[in-house]
């Protein structure tokens, strides 16, 4: 068992670092994405100078907050496009039979069809991210916590990501479906929790887990709650499962039914 | 010993049906419509280790699903598959370390690497030691000729050299029976004659069990000692090569365009099939009589243009069927 | 200006059969306009106050018509089809056909915008009508010169993403170029009205394409006058000459260079 899990990680490790590399064959281009893509985030900050001149609390954060929620946001975002970049494209590789190559290999189909693109913008992403832990004032059980929930958040969207390529398995023209569902992450986790009510709350700590990918533990960064700490560390393995799960019954489908295939 | 068990395996597609335009398409979202197809029909076969077994038929005949569910990709309908008397749909992991998959029309090698990452990356994927990979690497570098390129990232090799790399990169944790889907599709004659000499050379070499499948009548004739031809998802035939070469391979059409009319008429190994003066389409049965025999017959002085081609797979399969009627 | 036309509509038909691609889009964009009047209603915690001289509703109003004009417009893709049919020669097989490059491309890509456009605007109307009720003091004077503005603000901007795809001949990504222009764009131009910035800024939006490009149709939209229409209007025209002789000095420039390169 423990010699499987170590032969997966080491499979996994050689297709991200292979991922890297083909970035990399590039470096003009690797550099100004990644550049282009801290330019983009920071100029995003434009907007919430603006605001914050009208009103110094918004959704109960005050600017140096929200700063450090566009930083968790743009992190967990490239952590899962930088390493886990194909999620996003699963849809499409289901659609065009290219899981066949997959399931043939004696390795976790999922896991190996999810690591096979890494996306460099992302990492400008990350970087961002950190160069907002260090506005906002740099310690190391900050360091540490924004990294424990960059993992978790990434994790939580690239789960999110497989349940919504997943769709491919039992329905047509689900590819835009999934874009725009990972598009409303990216659009929820840059505006604080406080702004909305009611039921859109109740959706985005469960349906659309922007919650418990950001919200949460943007409040646990600022006042520390074990609690909190741990409500996001259960629910960051309940989401990766349903994913799991959710997966294997399209590929349990996608073997027995085979509709795709049909379409040569 | 047995490789390979298929008793009564049956696969139907459902394929959805969409009437045309817009209101046909939102039709099909609230009630679509299927089409049953019926791609592999009740076919049995046993296929013995170290043997080369082609399974060939026309397009749609049911070939790749075959192979599909033999490599566990898909599951069958009804009937029992076993791959090294291991179940593709109960233990597709554990027949994965056992079986190498190639599968002409699509890349399993990743494009921007050179054939030894790649090599290296199989390696990983099959849990193969570092020291144990390269080894083999060497080998099947020494087998499948791939020194000048070994360096080349994969996008940059030649249609045939990529072919030569995915069987390679299929070959690195040493695998009892390869399965090519279509090997040589899309290759220029030369490189196909290549590819099957490295086959052949392999399974003398490795003692590896291959099931190939192909729509190129050339593939088995210079593989096999044994062939299946499925059509509309049927066996149609089950047979040796020497016996299927008997029957059929050794036919030869000539098609020639002449300066003057000819008068040939069908003796043994000869059989007009068309004659408009000028114009001839022979069939000539080389067990009784040579190609140049007949090109004597004709008066070589005389032939404007010639054609000599094999009989299409399609023509064999339905005189099979003809035969099969009588 | 017959085969222009007829550039236009053939491109409409063949469009056509993405609509429902285009419906699906619907989804982020409401998810936008959902984001934004939940901010906005946080910031405006008195509904009756105004900040800049703007109410609640009308801020409102404003994301949803400029946000219509950033997806009619599409830049992206204009701007890497451009960019792609110089660095692939594609350009060079235009030049001796009878139409110019740069109309077969606007009147091409002003189909696609045209029909994204409408529906587009009938999802944010629908929207906008659901959200927030019927338009307080809405003039129905204002429908025409606001569509007019509209289509003269999606005119512009396809004009200026053109110009910028038609660095391709000199550089080796226009990529960059088209990023910081959409970023001005959006941070600038449809978030907030222009009157939010301060002192200098205000002054050199007020002369930048945000000004013509998204301030100027949501403007009239959510705040007609006819003193306001005049300037606007004027502005728009004065920008599409500008455009339209920045676009075809480019390609002239750039053909030569081609001619000089050899291709």
């Amino acid at each position: 068992m423990l010699m499987a899990v170590k032969n997966q990680a080491r499979c996994t490790f050689l297709a991200i670092k292979y991922g890297i590399v083909k970035e990399m064959l590039n470096r003009v281009s690797f550099i100004t994405n990644i550049t282009f893509m801290i330019l983009n985030n920071a100029s995003m900050l434009i907007q919430w100078i603006v605001l914050y001149s009208l009103k110094d609390n918004i959704g109960g954060y005050t600017f140096k907050e929200i700063m450090l929620l566009w930083g968790l946001a743009a992190s967990t975002y490239g952590f899962s496009h930088a390493f886990f970049y194909s999620s996003f494209k699963l849809s499409d590789t289901i659609n065009k039979g290219k899981l066949d190559a997959f399931i043939v290999q004696p390795k976790n189909v999922l896991l190996n069809a999810i690591t096979t693109h890494v996306s460099s913008s992302a990492f400008g992403d990350l970087i961002f991210g950190y160069l907002m832990v260090f506005i906002y004032g740099f310690s190391f059980k900050l360091f540490f916590l924004f990294t424990f929930f960059t993992i978790t958040g990434g994790l939580i969207i690239v789960a999110f990501a497989i349940i919504l390529g997943s769709l491919a398995f039992f329905m047509d023209s689900s590819e835009l479906i999934a874009d725009n569902g990972n598009n409303l992450i990216v659009h929820f986790a840059t505006y604080p929790d406080g702004i909305f009510k009611g039921f859109v709350k109740l959706i985005l700590f469960t349906i659309v887990p922007v919650g418990i990918a950001n919200y949460i533990p943007l409040q646990v960064l600022i006042n520390f709650d074990i609690v909190k700490f741990l409500i996001v560390l259960s629910l960051t393995i309940f989401f990766i499962s349903l994913a799991c799960l959710i997966f294997k019954l399209g590929l349990k489908k996608y073997s027995s039914t085979n509709l795709m295939s049909a379409r040569i | 010993m047995t490789a390979i068990k298929v008793e009564n395996l049956s696969k139907t597609f459902k394929v959805k049906v969409k009437d045309k335009g817009l209101k046909g398409s939102i039709k099909s979202i609230f009630k679509p419509k299927y089409k049953e197809i019926k791609a592999v029909k009740d076919i049995s076969f046993e296929v013995e280790k170290g043997e080369i077994i082609a399974f060939i038929g026309p397009n749609g005949a049911g070939k790749s699903t075959t192979i599909k569910m033999l490599t566990g990709i898909l599951f069958a309908d009804e009937g029992n598959v076993e791959v090294l008397g291991i179940s593709p749909n109960k233990e597709r992991k554990k027949l994965a370390y056992e079986i190498g998959t190639v599968f002409g029309q699509k890349e399993q090698l990743w494009m921007h690497l050179t054939p030894y990452d790649n090599f290296k990356f199989f390696g990983a994927i099959y849990d193969i030691p570092n020291s144990v990979a390269e080894k083999r690497i060497e080998n099947l570098k020494m087998l499948f000729e791939l020194e000048e390129f070994m360096d080349t990232p994969v996008r940059n090799l030649s249609l045939g050299q990529r072919i030569r790399c995915e069987i390679v990169a299929s070959l690195i944790h040493e695998p009892k029976v390869l399965f090519l889907d279509e090997p040589t599709i899309g290759l220029d004659p030369v490189v196909k004659e290549n590819i099957r000499a490295l086959i052949k050379r392999m399974n003398k070499e490795l003692k590896t069990t291959i099931f190939l499948t192909s729509h190129d009548v050339g593939d088995i004739e210079k593989l096999c000692k044994r062939v299946i031809i499925i059509n509309h998802g049927r066996i149609v035939l089950d047979d040796s090569m020497e016996h299927l070469k008997y029957n059929y391979l050794n036919k030869k059409i000539i098609e020639v365009k002449m300066k003057e009319k000819v008068n040939l008429e069908d003796e043994p190994g000869i059989t007009i099939l068309k004659d408009k003066g000028y114009n001839l389409k022979i069939e000539v049965d080389t067990k009784d009589k040579n190609v140049a025999d007949v090109i004597k017959l004709l008066d070589p002085d005389k032939i404007i243009d010639i054609n000599i081609s094999n009989i299409p797979l399609e023509n064999i399969i339905s005189d099979i069927y003809k035969n099969e009627e009588k | 200006m017959r085969k222009y036309f007829y550039i236009f509509k053939s491109n409409l038909i063949a469009n056509l059969q993405y609509v429902s691609n285009i419906m699906i889009g619907f989804i982020t964009y409401f998810v936008i306009i959902f984001i934004f009047t939940n901010l906005w209603e946080y910031i405006y915690s008195n509904p009756d106050k105004l900040i800049n001289g703007y109410g609640l509703e009308q801020m409102i109003w404003y994301v949803i018509v400029t946000e219509i004009l950033w997806y009619a417009t599409g830049g992206r893709k204009l701007c890497n089809k451009i960019s792609n049919d110089v660095k692939s020669g594609n350009i060079a097989y235009n030049m001796n056909k009878p139409y110019s490059y740069i109309g077969y491309s606007l009147s091409s890509h002003m189909s696609e915008a045209i029909l994204r456009g409408v529906l587009y605007t009938i999802a944010g109307m629908v929207m906008g009508l659901v959200l927030l009720g019927p338009i307080k003091d809405f003039n129905l004077i204002s429908i025409p010169f606001v569509l007019i503005s509209s289509l003269l603000a999606v005119l512009i901007n396809i004009l200026l993403v053109i110009c910028i795809g038609l660095t391709a001949f000199w550089v080796e990504d226009s990529g960059p170029f088209y990023w910081i222009y959409s970023k001005v764009i959006l941070v600038f131009g449809t978030m907030f009205p222009i009157e939010y910035f301060p002192g200098i800024i205000k002054i050199i939006l007020n002369y930048s394409p945000v000004y013509v490009t998204t301030y100027g149709p949501a403007k009239l939209f959510i705040d007609f006058s006819f003193e306001s229409c005049l300037s606007i209007l004027v502005a728009q025209i004065i920008y599409l000459i500008l455009s339209v002789l920045l676009a075809s000095f480019i390609y002239r420039k750039g053909v030569r260079q081609l001619n000089v390169n050899g291709g």
